[in-house]
């Protein structure tokens, strides 16, 4: 074992230096290619080349068990495309813009669950994965990862990127017009159906789906059936007022049509759990604290997680950051969801996200060196920071960030 | 029987005062500085026959007087000793002869058990030279001339040392310049060593000097007693300088590191028990081929949120070298997340030693992390706002 | 580094008198990273405990060390050394950005935030400070050199200073770090504050004789 290990160590310290090698080499290669005549901008996008740390595979599909604990890029354009509404945490987007370049590790939580994905039976009744896991393991960008595969793959995405913000700092709250004693969050639901519409604008485009029956918003406004989604959604872009309506008229609309076959659904909601949890920072016009089955945006993501429709995903995430203090004890799904939240999802696959393993906490590293991220490279440093981080990733990012 | 008696203006003692300092140091080294003449002895048996005779000053005459009372005094108080001793000694059933001073001392933590804190405030029965503290003998004659020219300075012996510092000091420059000269360079091998020495604290040199002297004569002691020492000729004055210098106990030496155990799994392991800092507890397991594994309370070391704690946990290991090669676990009680951090790196630092060379042992030492951290919280004081500060005072 | 921290120096030293309230007796050394030093003359010399800020890993820098414990605020030394990670944050993001821009030319930048802040403490460091002297009735304003220690502690109150005062809606981290990258190429308000002290005790140099006269 000990041998082992120090075999090991000296892998590792192999490998940073190659990496090193390979960046002098880059450099080099690129001062070659600015002599002749090449844009600089164009350097910095372009695809960086392929080592121990880095895939060249970019297309989520094609990830197998060779390219676990190896990074691979998101071309800028896809990652606009998924990601500008929110997906990637706020500190990993800061990283992305530093580092130049959208680089997600492929690790095996989303391995599994991609596995799961292509060999599902989408003519049977979706199923239900939940990621669950301790805080900082990495949730929500192997969710990411997985929404990235879908997006490629002509799932249309319903996709909300940390569901908790809706019962924690609603941008507005009003009362709904359509149902009694309940609340509209108008502005957020507005938010979403632009985040749908950019995530999907371009299949949409291409599957020319249309509204199955007409809806009626008031006396002068209605959307006839047989208006395209499109329409449906530019609507409720449009008229704030009836966003809500529109998000829950547009999801019955989607599944109506994925069971009819005429699209593939993959649903992605961060912080499920967050449905469930009674405490919210919502209050209604009495004071009183507004549970989140009164809210109206809530109603349609709870009908879409149901098992009664096909041809889709549902990929869920729990998380302990989603409840609010006092209920933080557990990280796992029975707890986090209650007794309600287990019972409307049951039976649902488990997908636990872990700490980093070995090969990729070392592959981390080697990637933060690459980047020039870490500039202390005591001999040791890394079993330093392997000690104190208990290879938590975002423990890591932390510490490594005043090195 | 002399058991402490406290504020009593007792009178002085005419006779070796230099042994009561010897026995309050207890040192080895204070062996050599007995030598020191710093009382000048009038023995009342060499008096009287000049008193009736010749004119006695006043002084002198008072002095005698306290000389003699004292002298009754210790004798009475010498003879109860020796019978509460020969007391004691038949109560606890031993022989009156052979009965040590450390026989007293048990008989009477036997005999008078005390609950107080302070050890210097429970009952004891010492001898009479020892609770009864030195003074100095007469310093003039008959007439009141004093015997010493710097009498009126009120700290003779103390200027006398600081005078014959400075002519050895003079000494060894002349010296140096004479061998310099000479073209004779000093002898390396006989260098003076002062290592393991240390300089005599303040009340230890006030007990040699049988004065009182203020903080800033004895900075002055000091600062003439390095520059007699950083001398290169300074071995000439061997004996005048040892004489105020102390032994210092050797450190790396003071502390026995135990043997390791063998567990079930064959590997091997230590534990410490009772590391304490602040007011945290903990006992902590070593694990020599280990994995770097640690576990707290059953938890990884996710057990302190801090970033702090984690890098005290890991000052030990990673300065002995030792990260990833053994495996800690500690159960820790009290106090607070530092605390407790500071009481399993002192911890692991102690177990450590088992498993790594002497040499490390001692930079272990030198990097503070084999010294136990006795600083506590410091109380609040009344009138005041907190430990040191005080309330803001406006005149009005 | 320039800094000398006064643990190194501490070793082996007879007995002064002891500073009041110390828990240790006055003979007890400072602890001593350093592996290598005096076996022989050490050896006898009692070491204080190593407090709970001191470490041998790659996060401790004895100057990052001596600058949290200006910015600490009630104690709060948690959130000081946050405060902290976070400027060495933001520098290391700007410096990087910098080097992107310069197309990766590793020679110009510095990256490591804790060399810049090393080189703007350097930078904005006063070696001499006014004092007024009372002489005959009249006070004057007289140059008087400055230890190495208070020179340390001015340029880093300085730093923080600067950094505090700025707007009061930006986070103090983003402020210290301008402040900390403007220090380390030699300009900016630290420095200038430093130019304007020297520039006074120049002009003031008559008056340097009433420091002992």
């Amino acid at each position: 074992m000990k041998m082992f290990r120090k075999q090991f160590g000296n892998l590792s310290r192999v490998s940073t230096h190659l990496s090193r090698n390979v960046l002098a080499a880059r450099v080099a290669y690129r001062d070659v290619e600015m002599s002749t005549n090449a844009a600089p901008a164009e350097d910095v996008t372009s695809p960086p080349a392929v080592n121990e740390f880095r895939t060249g595979v970019t297309n989520p599909g094609d990830h197998s068990d060779v390219q676990v604990g190896k990074f691979y890029t998101i071309p800028l354009e896809e990652k606009k495309q998924i990601f500008s509404g929110g997906g990637l945490t706020k500190k990993y987007e800061q990283q992305i813009k530093t580092f130049t370049e959208a680089c997600i590790m492929v690790r095996s939580p989303a391995l599994e669950l991609l596995h799961y994905i292509k060999n599902a039976d989408l003519s049977k009744p979706v199923v239900r994965y939940v990621l669950y896991g301790d805080n900082g393991v990495g949730k929500t960008l192997s969710m990411a990862h997985v929404l990235h595969y879908g997006a490629l793959n002509d799932f249309l995405l319903v996709h909300v990127p940390w569901a908790p913000n809706w019962m924690k700092r609603p941008k507005e709250s009003a009362n709904s017009a359509t149902q009694e004693g309940f609340i509209d969050l108008p502005f957020d639901a507005a938010a979403w159906l632009i985040h749908f519409k950019t995530q999907n604008s371009k299949l949409l485009e291409r599957l020319q789906l249309k509204t199955s029956k007409e809806y009626v918003w008031s006396k002068r406004e209605s959307t006839p059936a047989g208006a395209s989604l499109i329409e449906l959604v530019e609507h409720g872009i449009a008229r704030i007022k009836y966003a809500s309506e529109t998000t829950a008229a547009l999801i019955s609309e989607l599944k109506q049509l994925a069971t009819a076959g005429q699209c593939k659904i993959m649903v992605a909601i961060d912080g499920y759990n967050a449905f469930f949890h009674p405490v919210t920072r919502i209050f209604s016009d009495n004071k009183q604290r507004v549970t989140p089955d009164r809210i109206t945006l809530t109603q349609p993501f709870l009908d879409i997680t149901n098992y009664d429709w096909t041809n889709g995903v549902c990929i869920l995430s729990v998380d302990k950051i989603a409840m609010t203090e006092g209920y933080m004890d557990s990280y796992l799904p029975r707890y986090l969801l209650g007794k309600e939240g287990f019972e409307h999802l049951d039976p649902f696959v488990p997908v636990h996200v872990g700490n980093y393993t070995e090969k990729e906490f070392v592959s981390y590293i080697n990637y933060y060196l690459d980047r020039n991220w870490i500039t202390k490279t005591q001999p040791g440093f890394e079993e330093q920071l392997k000690f104190m981080s208990n290879m938590n990733p975002y423990t890591l990012m932390q510490l490594v960030r005043s090195l | 029987m002399s058991l402490r008696v406290f504020g009593l203006n007792l009178l002085k003692n005419n006779r070796s005062l230099l042994q009561n300092a010897l026995r309050n140091n207890g040192a080895p080294g204070a062996q050599v500085l007995a030598v020191a003449p710093y009382t000048t002895q009038v023995t009342v048996q060499a008096t009287p026959a000049a008193v009736q005779k010749q004119k006695v000053s006043k002084a002198m005459k008072a002095y005698l007087e306290r000389a003699n009372e004292h002298d009754e005094f210790m004798k009475t108080q010498d003879l109860e000793f020796q019978i509460g001793k020969r007391h004691l000694a038949n109560m606890m059933g031993a022989d009156a002869e052979t009965f040590t001073q450390e026989d007293i001392n048990e008989a009477i933590a036997y005999l008078f058990p005390s609950g107080l804190f302070d050890k210097r405030a429970r009952p004891a029965m010492r001898t009479p030279e020892e609770v009864f503290p030195a003074r100095k003998a007469a310093e003039f004659d008959e007439t009141g001339r004093p015997f010493h020219s710097m009498f009126y300075t009120g700290k003779p012996n103390f200027f006398q040392l600081l005078h014959d510092i400075v002519k050895e000091t003079n000494y060894l420059y002349d010296l140096e310049e004479r061998m310099l000269r000479r073209g004779n360079k000093p002898d390396e091998n006989q260098k003076l060593e002062t290592a393991g020495f240390q300089l005599l604290s303040k009340d230890q040199l006030e007990r040699v000097l049988v004065e009182h002297i203020v903080d800033i004569e004895y900075q002055s002691f000091t600062n003439a007693m390095e520059r007699l020492m950083s001398s290169p000729y300074s071995y000439k004055s061997k004996a005048f300088i040892e004489r105020f210098l102390k032994p210092l106990i050797d450190q790396s030496k003071q502390l026995e590191v135990p043997k390791p155990k063998i567990d079930e799994q064959g590997r091997q392991y230590i534990t410490t028990y009772e590391c304490l800092r602040k007011t945290a507890r903990a006992d902590v397991t070593v694990r020599l081929p280990g994995t770097g594994k640690i576990t707290i309370n059953g938890q990884d070391i996710t057990y302190f949120s801090m970033d702090e704690c984690r890098e005290q946990l890991l000052f030990p290991l990673s300065y002995s070298e030792m990260l990833g090669k053994v495996d800690v676990e500690a159960n820790v009680e009290g106090g607070g997340p530092s605390g407790q951090a500071g009481a399993i790196r002192w911890g692991i630092a102690m177990s450590l030693r088992s498993f790594v060379d002497q040499e490390m042992i001692e930079s272990m030492r030198l990097a503070g992390l084999l010294t136990r951290d006795y600083r506590r919280r410091e109380r609040k004081k009344f009138g005041q706002e907190g430990a040191r500060r005080k309330y803001t005072w406006k005149k009005r | 580094m320039a800094y000398v921290p006064a643990t190194t120096l501490n070793i082996l030293r007879f007995s002064k008198l002891s500073r009041l309230m110390s828990m240790y007796p006055s003979h007890f050394a400072e602890p001593n990273l350093n592996k290598i030093t005096d076996r022989k003359s050490a050896s006898h010399i009692p070491v204080k405990a190593a407090t709970n800020d001191l470490s041998d890993s790659i996060f401790y820098g004895e100057l990052k060390n001596k600058l949290i414990k200006y910015i600490t605020k009630k104690g709060n030394r948690n959130l000081a050394k946050e405060l902290l990670n976070e400027t060495f944050e933001t520098i290391k993001r700007t410096q990087i950005e910098r080097l992107n821009l310069n197309k990766g030319d590793k020679t110009s930048v510095i990256i490591n935030s804790e060399q810049l802040l090393i080189n703007a403490i350097e930078n904005s460091r006063p070696l001499l400070q006014l004092s007024a002297i009372k002489r005959g009735g009249v006070k004057y304003q007289v140059p008087v050199p400055v230890t190495e220690k208070k020179s340390y502690f001015l340029a880093m109150k300085w730093l923080l200073d600067a950094a505090r005062e700025k707007d009061r809606k930006v986070h103090l981290p983003e402020k210290l770090a301008w402040e900390i990258l403007d220090a380390a190429c030699g300009q900016g308000r630290v420095v200038k504050k430093k130019d304007d002290l020297h520039r006074q005790c120049e002009s003031n140099r008559a008056y340097a004789h009433y420091r002992w006269s």
